[in-house]
Parts: C-alpha cells; sequence; structure tokens
C-alpha cells in the first residue's frame, strides 16, 4: 500500500494551488490541484484525501483522477458542508487549499489484472470510482485488464458528471457505457430511465472472469448486491468504496469506525464478504 | 523492584525541586474537580481515600484543546507552522485507574500512523501512581484487569504506610531513573513496609466478568437490550469528557483574526447524533441506542478485538457524572448475566 508518512506531523497539510476549476452541476464541481514543487500525490486509485481550507475546516474528499495522470491530481466536490462550500463559492484557480493524504486502502488493482471490469456508479460514486476507471483505459495499462463495462445512473438529466468523458466511454470500442436516468427530465434522453438496478440485466458479462465495483449512496449497495446475486455474481468478486464521515484520516479520531475496523485506514474499498462481516456498514 | 521509603516532607521537597527546576507538577485539586498545577509545595497532598477526580487525567496526553498546526493568510498564500508540543510533566499521586488509561490509549495513537503529540506528551510526563483505598458502587477496576494496587501505567508507585510515609517503587526505567536522580530523599525500603498496606485495600464491591460481556456482545449486535438506556441517554457526552481511556476527537480550525488562526484537536464523543453523520444526510447510528451501543461495545468488544486491551478502567466517572444516573457498571454486569 502506498503511505504517504508525514514525516513532521501527522496533522500538517502540504499546501496545493488550484489549476483548474469547473461546474458540472448546481451542486458539484470539478477541481484540479498541484504542487508546486511539481510532485505527484502518488495515491492508489479509491484513496481519499484530508482538504483544508484554512479557518474553515477539513474534510475528507475522494481523488477521482488515476494516478496515471502525472503531476496533478482531480476532485469532484459536492457543496453540502463548510469545507466544500467554501471551497466552491470563494476560492478560485490559483488560491491554496491543503492536502493531507492519500489515505486509505484505494482498490486492489492488482488483484484485478486479466479480469473484465464492471463498473456501477450512482450519482456521485462516480467521482471515486473514476479514478480507477481511467486507470484501467489508461493506454498503459488497458492491457492488463478484459472487457470493461461502465453503469453510470443520476436522479435526473441535470445531474450528470464528468458529461463530456462520459460521451468518450460511450464511444470507445473496448468499453460498453450503460446510463440511467430515475428521473427523466429532458425530453431529448433516448436512455434507459430506471435506477441502477435496472442496467443490470442488460449488460452481458461473465461472472466468471468479472470483477465488479461499486460506489453511491448507501441505499444502492443492498439492491445492486442483490441483483449481481441474481446473476449468480461470486461475493468476492463484488467490491465497493464505502462512505463514513473521516476527520484524521489515519486511524485515531474513532469517526469513521464500523466495528473494530478503522474505514480511513482499512478501507475505503471493502469486497463484499468483509463488508458482510461488519455490522452497521450498508 | 527496587523499594524505597520516603516521608511526606521529604515528597514536598521532591516537589519543591521540581517546581524550581521548571517541571510542571500536576495532581487532583482539593476539591477533587479535576488536576490542578502545584503551586507551592508545601501544598502537596496525597489522598489515597479520595473519589478518583471528577474529570480524569488524560489531559496530560491527550488535552481536551490541542493545536496541531498555526496558519498565517495572505492575499494569496497560506503559511503553516507545526505545533510544539509541551514541556516536562510530572503527575502526582494518580489512582491506578487513571495511570493505566495511558497505555491503553497509547495502543491506537501508534498502531499504523504515529500521533507525536500524544507520544512527546507522554514521553515528557512521569507518573507517581498511588495505591487507592477508596471505593463505591461505581468503581470496577477489578473486574477490567486493574486493581486498587496496580502498577500499571505508573512510573513510580506509592503506597502510604502511614499519614506522614509513603513506600515507593520504581517500576519503570524512567521511574528508577527518577529515583537516582533524586536518591538523597528515598531511603532504602523493603516490601515488608508496604504488603500489609497493599494487603488490607479490600476494593471494589462491584464485580462482572469482562470475558462473559465480551461474549454476549460477540453473538448481539443486533438487539433491543440497548433500547431502554438509548431512551434515558441525553447524549451529552459527559461520559466521554470525563472518561481516562475515550480519545476520540475532532478537527477543527480557530480564527484569531482574519489572517491567523490554528487548527486543533478537540474532544469529540461518540453519543452525539452528529458523530457519525454524512455529508450525504445518510447516518449509520442515527439512534441514541445505536450510539450506547457502540460505547459499550468499543469499551468491551471492539477495542479487545483490535488492540488486546478493555478500554475501560472501571473508574466510574461517568456514571458519577452522568445526568440521568446511567450506570454503565450495572448495564455490563447485567450483559455478563445474559451469557
Amino acid at each position: 500500500m502506498v503511505a504517504n508518512i508525514q514525516e513532521k506531523s501527522l496533522y500538517l497539510p502540504k499546501l496545493a494551488k488550484m489549476t483548474k476549476k469547473e461546474r458540472f452541476t448546481d451542486k458539484e464541481m470539478f477541481f484540479e490541484f498541484r504542487f508546486d514543487d511539481g510532485s505527484n500525490l502518488n495515491h492508489r486509485p479509491g484513496q481519499f484525501v484530508e482538504l483544508s481550507i484554512y479557518g474553515i475546516g477539513e474534510a475528507p474528499i475522494s481523488i477521482s483522477s488515476s494516478p496515471t495522470q502525472q503531476g496533478y491530481f482531480e476532485l469532484c466536490v459536492r457543496s453540502v458542508g463548510r469545507v466544500t462550500s467554501y471551497l466552491h463559492n470563494n476560492l478560485n484557480v490559483g488560491d491554496y487549499v491543503g492536502i493531507r493524504g492519500p489515505f486509505g486502502n484505494g482498490f486492489p488493482f492488482e488483484k484485478f489484472k486479466g479480469h473484465d471490469m464492471l463498473f456501477i456508479c450512482g450519482g456521485l460514486g462516480v467521482a471515486p470510482l473514476r479514478s480507477l476507471i481511467n486507470y484501467t483505459l489508461d493506454k498503459t495499462k488497458r492491457g492488463d485488464f478484459g472487457k470493461v463495462y461502465i453503469l453510470y445512473g443520476c436522479k435526473n438529466n441535470q445531474e450528470w458528471l464528468y458529461q463530456k468523458e462520459v460521451e468518450g466511454w460511450k464511444n470507445r470500442a473496448d468499453v460498453e457505457t450503460y446510463l440511467t436516468v430515475d428521473k427523466c427530465t429532458d425530453s431529448n434522453w433516448k436512455g434507459n430511465v430506471g435506477v441502477i438496478t435496472t442496467l443490470i440485466p442488460k449488460v452481458n458479462f461473465d461472472v466468471n472472469k468479472t470483477i465488479a465495483v461499486i460506489c453511491g449512496p448507501p441505499i444502492m449497495y443492498k439492491f445492486v448486491v442483490l441483483e449481481l446475486k441474481n446473476r449468480n455474481f461470486k461475493e468476492e468478486n463484488i467490491y465497493m468504496s464505502l462512505e463514513r464521515r473521516m476527520k484524521c484520516g489515519v486511524g485515531k479520531c474513532g469517526h469513521c469506525q464500523i466495528n473494530s475496523v478503522y474505514v480511513c485506514q482499512s478501507g475505503p474499498v471493502f469486497d463484499l464478504p468483509t463488508v458482510r462481516k461488519l455490522q452497521e456498514a450498508i | 523492584m527496587e523499594e524505597y521509603i520516603i516521608s511526606l516532607e521529604d515528597l514536598k521537597k521532591l516537589a519543591d525541586n521540581l517546581i524550581k527546576e521548571g517541571t510542571d507538577l500536576f495532581l487532583p485539586s482539593p476539591d477533587n474537580s479535576r488536576f490542578v498545577r502545584l503551586k507551592k509545595a508545601d501544598e502537596l497532598k496525597l489522598a489515597p481515600e479520595a473519589r478518583p477526580s471528577d474529570i480524569s487525567a488524560k489531559q496530560a496526553a491527550f488535552p481536551k484543546c490541542d493545536p496541531v498546526l498555526f496558519y498565517k493568510r495572505d492575499k494569496s498564500t497560506v503559511e503553516l507552522k507545526d505545533a510544539e508540543p509541551s514541556a516536562n510533566q510530572v503527575l502526582f499521586g494518580l489512582k491506578p485507574c487513571d495511570a493505566a488509561a495511558f497505555g491503553i490509549m497509547n495502543k491506537v495513537f501508534n498502531w499504523d500512523y504515529k500521533d507525536n503529540f500524544f507520544n512527546k506528551r507522554l514521553e515528557n510526563t512521569l507518573v507517581i501512581g498511588l495505591a487507592c483505598t477508596y471505593s463505591d458502587d461505581y468503581c470496577f477496576c477489578t473486574s477490567v484487569g486493574l486493581s486498587p494496587v496496580s502498577e500499571t501505567g505508573s512510573d513510580i508507585f506509592l503506597v502510604r504506610l502511614s499519614d506522614a510515609q509513603f513506600a515507593a517503587r520504581a517500576v519503570t526505567d524512567k521511574g528508577i531513573q527518577f529515583v537516582k536522580k533524586y536518591s538523597q530523599l528515598f531511603a532504602k525500603g523493603d516490601s515488608s513496609k508496604s504488603k500489609p498496606a497493599l494487603e488490607s485495600i479490600k476494593g471494589p464491591a462491584r464485580k462482572f466478568d469482562s470475558k462473559k460481556v465480551k461474549d454476549w456482545l460477540d453473538k448481539n449486535f443486533e438487539t433491543d437490550f440497548f433500547n431502554p438506556v438509548g431512551d434515558t441517554c441525553l447524549g451529552c457526552g459527559q461520559c466521554a469528557f470525563v472518561c481516562p481511556t475515550c480519545h476520540c476527537f475532532d478537527i477543527v480550525d480557530e480564527d484569531y483574526s482574519y489572517s491567523e488562526g490554528r487548527r486543533m484537536k478537540n474532544w469529540d464523543a461518540c453519543q452525539f447524533s452528529l458523530f457519525t453523520l454524512h455529508a450525504s444526510g445518510h447516518n449509520p447510528r442515527d439512534n441514541q441506542a445505536k450510539r450506547y451501543r457502540q460505547r459499550v461495545n468499543h469499551k468491551f468488544k471492539y477495542y479487545i478485538d483490535r488492540f488486546k486491551e478493555i478500554l475501560c478502567t472501571g473508574c466510574g466517572r461517568c456514571s458519577r457524572g452522568c445526568p440521568v444516573t446511567i450506570d454503565i457498571g450495572s448495564i455490563v454486569t447485567k450483559i455478563g448475566n445474559l451469557t
């Protein structure tokens, strides 16, 4: 596991400069950050950072870019609390934020090698999964994986994130992309309408060699898992990234604890058999 | 183990030396509400018969509000300064239920990443423990692997022989070095002096089997057992704040001005409803019964699973201070009887 152990203090962030800011939806924005010394974040897909704005606070944010993208990293942030709304409303390109991390285990992509990949993203869940999708689709890594299926659902047509990139996925011959909206709010929409589980029967994957990776709102997991089980998916081939309130990121502060597990350290990515043993997890 | 005899007069001389050297000396306040600095050595009092202070000694290594960094904001830049940990300190007359807590918390603060704020403070702290002759209905140290005479966590352990005389044991290397440094104040003694004094200490009447408690918790996560206590609990968090082993914290920024401030590690508590609230609005512990279940499980199951220690020293503070008289001792006793 990659661990960026801060030498001086666990809680001392490194300053990063905002180099891009783009609005996706009313609630979500996209940001690119760079360290002044040009160094990489050295993260694994699925890890997260603690982002801080001095005087406002610190919040855990999933890393949305693949580590194959060098020299910068990207976050997709929903404006919900103090830190995230300040980031949206008051910080601009050229401003600095504090970054601690990367933290957490990330996806065990070494184990995924040679498998077909089924990505199931609900809403903002596409942000952390994009780090692994783009890693898988990177031309230096594409050969490590078989077929790639991307299932992505949103509440309505106004909520798409990474819209241009999703178009790019749709246009790739080596990717099958399936989109759905819970509720259609665009008369030009020709795609599927219904919750994300309605996409699963449409995909012709081989359960013997496919890894499913899920990220979305807590309610989604139970139903997606049920649907995958209907297709005889093996539990050990189902991975999910769990949301938890995290403060320290280093397994001390207790907020993200599920039973005796610190999600910020042992997670946020777990396979389904592990999640089944964690009470209160989903 | 080396055992010494020290008179109260010489303990005061010792305190005087320490104060003059600039070491911070802490002991329970006269009203026993909390730990305070000893300013004058002749005010030193050791009271093994007193109840545990209302607030534990954990602040010595894990302060209520602990700055972790200082920041200065300019128009476009931010300057950061790491916080410097504490000076040397001596804790005087700690009860075994307070002294043992540091070693228990040490596990979580060092299991993967090292928390140097905790570590530096602990490193700079000398713990002088004191055999405890107090017990009430809330105490249960003997049910969690400790006792009124356990030396765990003490560098030097005192046993009162008479009002004017104490036996002193050098428990750790740090304690041995300390006694060496002030050897003119410590007379050679032997265990024949302290033995009768220790044997006369009975300890708390309450007793439960923590192994049985864990056995039941291992098998009963989904349970309505915690519903009544969940209905009673106010979620005020005092139990965590007075506890010597509770170590959950929040990270919060405090602005001094528009351009300067500090980032704090502040105590937090799993009994607060916001403790686990996600940004999305989802809350995995959405009622007080679940939060109380977490408290009991963390102390008597999860921490053992992870770190092989019970996250409780049986001091009884949480129960003594609870505004709605929730008594964790009687709750886990009940659990122990369920298996």
